[in-house]
C-alpha cells in the first residue's frame, strides 16, 4: 500500500533554501515542491491547495506579501495554510502577513529542527 | 536638447531636520527629481516635495509629472498635503507604488489628508489624478524605462531602477542590506556543522543577488543612514550602515554612490565624517567608485 504524503509548497528564490527545507523534510512523509519563484510557482498553485505553504518575502519577482494579498483572492486559496519565511524580522511585516491570515514566521537562519517542528505542527 | 538632471529636494530619512547645523545638507525628507528631456519624474513625496512643487508653480513649463513612491512611511508621503501644483487643474500627477490595486493607492495616500489630520482632502485637488496600475513590472515614461524590486524594509518597499539616456539610476532610500549576513553572525553557535555549511552559502547567494541587482549601476541612491555604533542599536530597524553600503557598491562595480536618508540626528560634521569614512574604504580598497553625499538642491547633470 503507498504511503500517502501530504505536499508541502516552498516558494524561495535562493536554491540552498530548497536543499535546506528538503533535508529537514527527509524523514517526513512530505512531497515537497520548491519553486525559484511566483511564477513558477503558480504552475502549481493556480488548480491545486497544497497542505502548507512556505514563502519568502523578498524575492526578485514579485515580494511574497503581495503575492499572499492576491493569493487570498482566489477561492482555492482563501485559507490554504501559509508560513512566511524572511531573513528581516520586521514587526509591520509580521502584522500584515497575520492580517492576511499567515500562520507563522520563520526568519532565517533557523534550524532543521524548526522546520520539522512547524511541518507537523500545522500539517494537519 | 533640453538639459538632463537629477536633482535633490530632500535627502533625509525618518523625518525632518530643519536645524542650523544641518542646513548645508538639508533638512527635508526624501525627494528626488529626475528631468530627462523634459519628462518629469519624482520619486518620493517627502518634505523635499514642497519647495520642489514651489519651484514647479514658478517655472510653470512642466504639467505632467509621475510620482514614484518607494513606500508610505510618513517621511515619503508628508510633502504631498503641501505639494502646490496638486492644487491646480493644468496638472497632470500620476503616482506608482506598492499595493495591491489602484484603489489600495488612492486610500494610502488619501488617509493621511483626511480629518482630523489635516484640515483639506484630496477630494479638493484640482489636477488630473491618475493611480497606475501597481501590478505592472515596468513602466515606460518618455524616454525612462523603470523597473523595480523589493527593498529589506518594513512593510513592502520598493527600490526603482531607471534607465534613460544609456545610463542606470537606482533610487533605494530605505533599505537594509546585509541583513541575513548580521543575523547568520549572531546565531552561528547553535547550528550543526551542516546548517552551518548551508547558511554561509545562502548567505554568500543572497549577497551577490544583491549586488548583482546593483551591479555597474551609473548613480546609485542608496539608504546610508546609520553609522556603526547606531547600527549596533538599530539593527532590524530596515536602515544601513553606511560601511555596508559602501562595501557593496564596490563589490557591485556601481560608479557613483549618493549616500542618501540622512539620519536626522547626523549634522552635517558628522556626515562629512561619514564621507570621508566612505572614500577611506574606496582608497583602501583600491576602487574606482566615486562617493558623494547627497544634499539638498545638489543636481547631478545626466547629459
Amino acid at each position: 500500500m503507498s504511503e500517502y504524503k501530504r505536499t508541502v509548497v516552498l516558494v524561495d528564490d535562493n536554491v540552498t533554501s530548497h536543499k535546506f527545507f528538503q533535508r529537514s523534510v527527509e524523514n517526513l512523509s512530505i512531497d515537497l515542491k520548491t519553486y525559484v519563484g511566483i511564477e513558477a510557482a503558480m504552475e502549481y498553485l493556480a488548480n491545486n491547495k497544497p497542505s502548507l505553504l512556505f514563502l519568502n518575502i523578498i524575492m526578485p519577482d514579485k515580494n511574497g506579501l503581495t503575492f499572499l494579498g492576491e493569493l487570498r483572492k482566489m477561492p482555492l486559496h482563501s485559507d490554504t495554510r501559509v508560513i512566511m519565511i524572511t531573513s528581516k524580522d520586521y514587526s509591520q511585516d509580521r502584522t500584515i502577513a497575520f492580517e492576511l491570515g499567515a500562520l507563522d514566521f520563520i526568519v532565517k537562519p533557523m534550524s532543521m529542527r524548526s522546520i520539522t517542528s512547524i511541518m507537523l505542527e500545522y500539517i494537519k | 536638447m533640453a538639459k538632463s538632471y537629477i536633482r535633490f529636494w530632500g535627502v533625509r530619512g525618518s523625518y525632518t531636520a530643519p536645524f542650523k547645523t544641518h542646513l548645508e545638507v538639508g533638512g527635508n525628507t526624501p525627494c528626488v527629481e529626475i528631468n530627462i528631456d523634459d519628462h518629469v519624474l519624482i520619486c518620493d513625496a517627502g518634505t523635499g516635495i514642497i519647495p520642489f512643487g514651489n519651484k514647479l508653480i514658478y517655472d510653470d513649463k512642466h504639467k505632467e509629472l509621475l510620482i514614484l513612491l518607494s513606500h508610505f512611511h510618513w517621511d515619503h508621503i508628508s510633502g504631498l498635503p503641501f505639494f502646490v501644483p496638486a492644487f491646480h487643474s493644468k496638472y497632470n500627477i500620476s503616482f506608482f507604488g506598492p499595493g495591491d490595486s489602484k484603489e489600495v493607492i488612492k486610500k494610502y495616500i488619501d488617509n493621511q489628508m483626511k480629518a482630523p489630520y489635516f484640515p483639506v482632502g484630496t477630494e479638493e485637488w484640482l489636477a488630473k489624478i491618475s493611480y497606475l496600475d501597481p501590478k505592472q513590472k515596468k513602466l515606460a515614461y518618455g524616454p525612462m524605462e523603470i523597473s523595480y524590486y523589493s527593498a529589506h524594509h518594513p512593510g513592502i518597499t520598493y527600490g526603482y531602477k531607471i534607465k534613460a539616456k544609456n545610463k542606470t539610476i537606482i533610487y533605494i532610500p530605505d533599505n537594509e542590506c546585509l541583513f541575513l549576513d548580521k543575523s547568520i553572525k549572531e546565531k552561528l553557535k547553535g547550528f550543526t556543522e551542516e546548517e552551518t555549511t548551508m547558511f554561509t552559502k545562502m548567505n554568500r547567494e543572497e549577497y551577490q543577488a544583491e549586488v548583482n541587482t546593483i551591479a555597474n549601476t551609473d548613480i546609485l541612491i542608496h539608504d546610508a543612514q546609520y553609522t556603526p555604533q547606531d547600527y549596533e542599536k538599530k539593527k532590524g530597524w530596515g536602515h544601513s550602515c553606511y560601511i555596508d553600503v559602501v562595501n557593496m557598491a564596490i563589490d557591485a562595480k556601481v560608479k557613483n554612490l549618493f549616500l542618501f536618508s540622512h539620519d536626522p540626528n547626523n549634522d552635517d560634521e558628522t556626515v562629512s565624517n561619514i564621507h570621508r569614512e566612505c572614500q577611506n574604504i574606496i582608497t583602501e580598497k583600491k576602487s574606482s567608485l566615486r562617493c558623494h553625499i547627497a544634499k539638498e538642491v545638489l543636481e547631478i547633470s545626466l547629459d
